[in-house]
């Protein structure tokens, strides 16, 4: 696979690889096409000792049909507590305050309990980070399956089976009518995860999110599991969004990208953009935190050092201005925090008073 | 299944023979002499001999180690020194009743606390688990004992519902389960209440696995999620639960028996213990033992129907 | 960067550490303090200790001495609860039984927890056929009821106080060892043991300094859970007559003594089992509170594996 060996460097964009796969930068072929998913200024909160916490912070992001929205960043930027709180899955007790969470052009948000339930899975699906727990043990594969099936159709449970066994066909599941019978622990990790995909896509969604789908999976597996979700998404002109913390895959399969930092979006744009022109120091630490695989030496290999911010103690200013190489002491950072604004062309945005200077070249370590 | 099964009757081996090794040296915890102890101090030489020969005494531990198993294993528990009758014999006539009042308690406690655990963990944080949580807790916390007493002075001495003891001296399937009553749903609620916690943390801990998540995620509707799905696993847990139980059960059960003046397993012992019956006692110890091993062997049996993990090995 | 920046920025860092660690003491103590289950709990236990260590002084009436002129009295002034079948105090009784089942408690913790602790971190450390041949002992250990073999053991022993105690103590002590072994095993996997182990550090060291300070939290909720079962234990054992001999009074022997007169007098034994069950419920609510606040993780561990 060396496809896996291409993991952009930072900048500048000279030497990127993942042009040999899809070349150029390309007019955005989508433009004026409605957003499947649109997510609009989501806010959400937990219940803190000292007063609410603030997860996802007016967070505004969307999807269109055939398109990929990468959503990056560390553990606990609120990547994925933003689409638990469009399905409304949050973990109680979490809850939205404000926002709206658009499928096409219906608010989630307002839906009854029974209502929205209607819409996940069928409108609205959603692939998880860990396929070795995310099938239940005690059910055979085919069981679970019909169990999506079921509880959106009334279906005979012989048709229910016909369905499944179609369904990890297309999943590219070796033999579905003997492996529909099978237990998750006969399976092997890409191969549950691939049943998982076939749940989620059972129903035909519009939407389907991928919340960190590879992570568990080693590296040859990971590309097969990529190409298959790709290859559903074009099949079916199903939108995409692929939360993840690995920029080569971002770099690979994303047509657009949104940097997550403590709970707001810090830059958002098309992918060419966000990686060439980056415009935000927490993205620019966040690709040298990748190692370059085209150098032995960890030298070249910079973690991002100190933690984030905890989300209960949010400074006044900036939230990344503790661990910015660009920001770090300065008064404006210290004071302020910075709203999104936009860095150049295409709707590339970040949220940094100093994105003139880092574009520029300036300040960088 | 046939692995798992073997598996299975391996440990059963191992532990049936670990419980006769614990009870014959239950009774080396004696200090002194085991035949004056259960004779008395008025004992005359010549019959603390004999007792002494009848018991092995006389042999090296060792042999009196491999005797004891041997005759263990054939079935001779020895026999009591008060009656002279053999020690099983004596348990197996007592057999009937604690069986009927350990079978009669579990299904009390089965019925009422599994259910109550279950809707505690679906309604949690909710009044309903709150009340449900405090009734139980008031369940642990209250001596089985005490809770006997106060049924028999509630339901027998003032409102003359159920009669004080725990058994009748007449023949007839209603009359001795008029009886039954009372012991039953003391010994019942006791560990209903422990099940009905452990019920409603397993299944907690299901509800909080990334499958239930999965399963949300894909609009399954919370009954089937519940009902269907976590309960399944949830069962696992649960039938450990109710394994656990049963062990501790069988001790609560000694004390029901005393209160109620019912015969059985437990108040046999206790007699013996009285009595200082040595070999009555080792041969109650090691049939109640057995009772335990022989639940949990089924409990292990039933995961292995409902997990196919288990299953396959 | 200019070096001033540097500077106050480190400041900075300092700042927000000690800050940091000072806000998490003061969570981790209001925590504790919200916590109603826990509050009433350590509250009612700690009164409970008082009336314990001062008993002489708080007791009406010497809790042995007979007064055959008032026999079953009831209420009065100097004796608010009346009096038993052999005129002594019931309210004396009580307050001394508190003696019998906090001490019964203590130490049964004491040595289960220590013993318990011991056996169980040293298999899920060890491993290997060690730890096999512990699982199975203590697994055919507990295929004995346990209040029956605490039963057995105080039989052979004779009554007293000292054998109540090491009976209760060895027939739960497997059931501590079972909650310790399995919290090993779920810290022995963790990096820094490994670490240690690389840096070269010695395996009782290792054990002190690493696995033993993990699994505190689950040993203080196991601590609690013994202490409330040997309580109710010991109660068992005094209502049988094989506990702390006559006349000391225990609660247990109180109910028993009050069964004699449950129909004309069933306030002795009420009062008895009220103060028992008082006892546990704060113990359990003590572990309840502890189990929250300390790792909500273990919930299922402990309790299923203590009874």
């Amino acid at each position: 696979m060396t496809a896996r060996n291409v993991i952009p460097g930072p900048f500048p964009a000279a030497a990127r690889p993942r042009e040999e796969a899809r070349p150029g930068p390309r007019p955005d072929p989508r433009a004026g096409v409605e957003p499947t998913l649109d997510l609009r200024g989501v806010t959400t909160r937990f219940p803190g000792e000292d007063g609410p916490i603030t997860i996802v912070d007016d967070v505004s992001l969307s999807v269109r049909p055939g398109e990929t929205l990468a959503v990056v960043g560390e553990s606990g930027s609120g990547k994925t507590m933003t689409f638990l709180s469009a399905i409304g899955l949050l973990p109680p007790p979490g809850k939205v305050v404000s926002g709206q969470v658009l499928l096409d052009g219906t608010d989630l948000l307002t839906l009854s309990t029974e209502e929205l339930r209607r819409h996940r899975g069928s409108g609205i699906s959603m692939v998880f980070q860990d396929p070795l727990t995310g099938l239940n043990p005690v059910f055979t594969i085919g069981d679970q399956i019909a169990e999506v099936l079921r509880a959106h159709k009334p279906m005979s449970r012989s048709e229910a089976r016909r369905r499944a066994v179609e369904l990890l066909d297309r999943v590219h599941i070796p033999d579905p009518t003997r492996r529909v019978d099978d237990f998750p622990h006969q399976l092997s990790g890409g191969m549950r995860q691939r049943v998982l995909i076939a749940m989620a896509i059972a129903l035909e969604p519009r939407v389907l999110i991928a919340d960190e789908p590879t992570t568990a999976l080693d590296v040859t597996v990971q590309a097969q599991v990529l190409e298959l979700l790709a290859e559903l998404r074009d099949e079916a002109g199903m939108a995409m969004v692929l939360i993840t913390h690995d920029l080569g895959l971002v770099a690979r399969h994303a047509d657009r990208v949104a940097v997550m930092y403590a709970g707001r979006v810090v830059e958002r744009g098309p992918i060419e953009a966000v990686f060439d022109d980056t415009a935000h120091p927490y993205t620019v630490s966040l690709f040298e935190s990748v190692p370059h695989l085209d150098s032995d030496s960890a030298a070249d290999l910079r973690p991002i050092e100190g933690q984030p911010p905890n989300p209960a103690f949010l400074p006044a200013g900036c939230a990344f201005e503790a661990r910015c190489f660009l920001g770090r002491g300065r008064e404006d950072c210290l004071s302020r925090r910075p709203a999104l604004g936009a860095a150049g062309s295409g709707g590339h945005e970040a949220a940094c008073h100093h994105a003139a200077e880092l574009r520029k070249g300036e300040g960088r370590p | 299944m046939t692995y798992y099964l073997s598996r299975t009757l391996l440990q059963l081996a191992v532990t049936i023979f670990g419980i006769v090794t614990v009870a014959f040296f239950l009774m080396r915890a004696i200090p002194g002499d085991p035949a004056l102890y259960m004779l008395g101090d008025f004992a005359t030489e010549a019959s603390l001999q004999a007792l002494r020969a009848r018991l092995g005494l006389d042999l090296p531990v060792w042999e009196q180690y491999l005797l004891f198993v041997e005759r263990a294993l054939t079935g001779d528990l020895g026999r009591s020194v008060v009656t002279g009758q053999p020690a099983l014999k004596e348990m197996l006539a007592a057999l009937p009743w604690s069986l009927s009042l350990a079978v009669a308690g579990l299904l009390v406690a089965v019925v009422i606390g599994v259910p109550l655990g279950i809707l505690s963990a679906i309604k949690r944080g909710t009044w309903v688990d709150v009340t449900i949580m405090f009734i139980a807790l008031l369940g642990i916390s209250f001596p089985v004992f005490w809770v006997g007493l106060a049924a028999i002075l509630i339901f027998s001495h003032q409102m003359g519902l159920f009669p004080a003891l725990g058994a009748s001296t007449q023949p007839g399937f209603w009359v001795q389960a008029h009886h039954l009553v009372l012991p039953a749903l003391v010994l019942g609620l006791s560990v209903a209440a422990y099940i009905a916690r452990l019920t409603r943390s397993a299944m907690l801990e299901v509800l909080g696995q990334d499958y239930i998540r999965v399963a949300r995620a894909m609009g399954v509707p919370e009954k089937r999620i519940f009902f269907r799905l976590a309960l399944r696993n949830a069962l696992i847990p649960i039938l450990a639960v109710v394994g656990v139980t049963f062990a501790w059960s069988l001790g609560n059960a000694i004390l029901v028996e005393v209160v109620f003046s019912r015969p059985g397993l437990g108040s046999t012992v206790l007699k013996a213990i009285l009595a200082r019956d040595y070999q009555l006692v080792q041969a109650g110890v090691l049939i109640l033992a057995a009772g335990v091993v022989l639940i949990n062997v089924t409990l292990d049996l039933l995961y292995g129907v409902i997990d196919p993990r288990v299953r396959q090995g | 960067m200019t070096d001033v920046a540097t500077d106050t920025a480190f400041d900075g860092d300092a700042l927000r550490d000690r800050e940091g660690a000072r806000r998490r003491r003061r969570q981790a103590v209001r925590r504790y303090l919200t916590h109603p289950a826990f509050m009433i709990g350590g509250t009612v236990l700690i009164l409970l200790g008082l009336v314990a260590i001062f008993a002489p002084w708080i007791a009406p009436n010497s809790p042995l001495k007979t007064n055959m002129s008032l026999i079953l009295a009831g209420p009065s002034w100097e004796y608010p609860l009346g009096t038993d079948q052999y005129g002594r105090c019931v309210l004396s009784r009580l307050i001394f039984g508190t003696r019998i089942s906090l001490q019964v408690a203590f130490w049964v913790v004491t040595i289960s927890l220590t013993l318990g602790t011991f056996i169980g971190a040293l298999a899920g450390y060890i491993g290997g056929w060690i730890e096999r041949a512990i699982v199975v002992v203590i697994d055919i250990v507990l295929a004995f009821p346990g209040f029956l073999l605490a039963l057995a053991l105080v039989a052979a022993q004779g009554s007293s106080l000292q054998s109540v105690i090491i009976a209760v103590a060895i027939a739960y002590t497997p059931r501590v060892a079972t909650v310790m072994r399995s919290v090993v095993l779920t810290i022995r996997p963790r990096p820094f043991i490994e670490a240690s182990h690389a840096i070269g550090l010695g395996h009782l060291r290792i054990l002190l300094r690493h696995v033993v300070p993990n699994a505190m939290a689950p040993v203080i909720v196991v601590a609690t859970v013994s202490a409330a079962t040997a309580i109710l234990a010991e109660a068992g054992l005094s209502f049988l007559g094989l506990g702390v001999q006559p006349p000391t009074p225990t609660w247990g022997s109180v109910i028993a003594d009050g069964q004699a007169v449950i129909t004309t007098n069933p306030s002795i034994s009420i009062s008895a089992g009220l103060c028992i069950a008082v006892t546990v419920i704060a113990l359990n609510l003590l572990g309840d509170g502890l189990r929250d606040t300390l790792d909500p993780q273990m919930r299922r561990q402990t309790g299923a594996k203590m009874l």
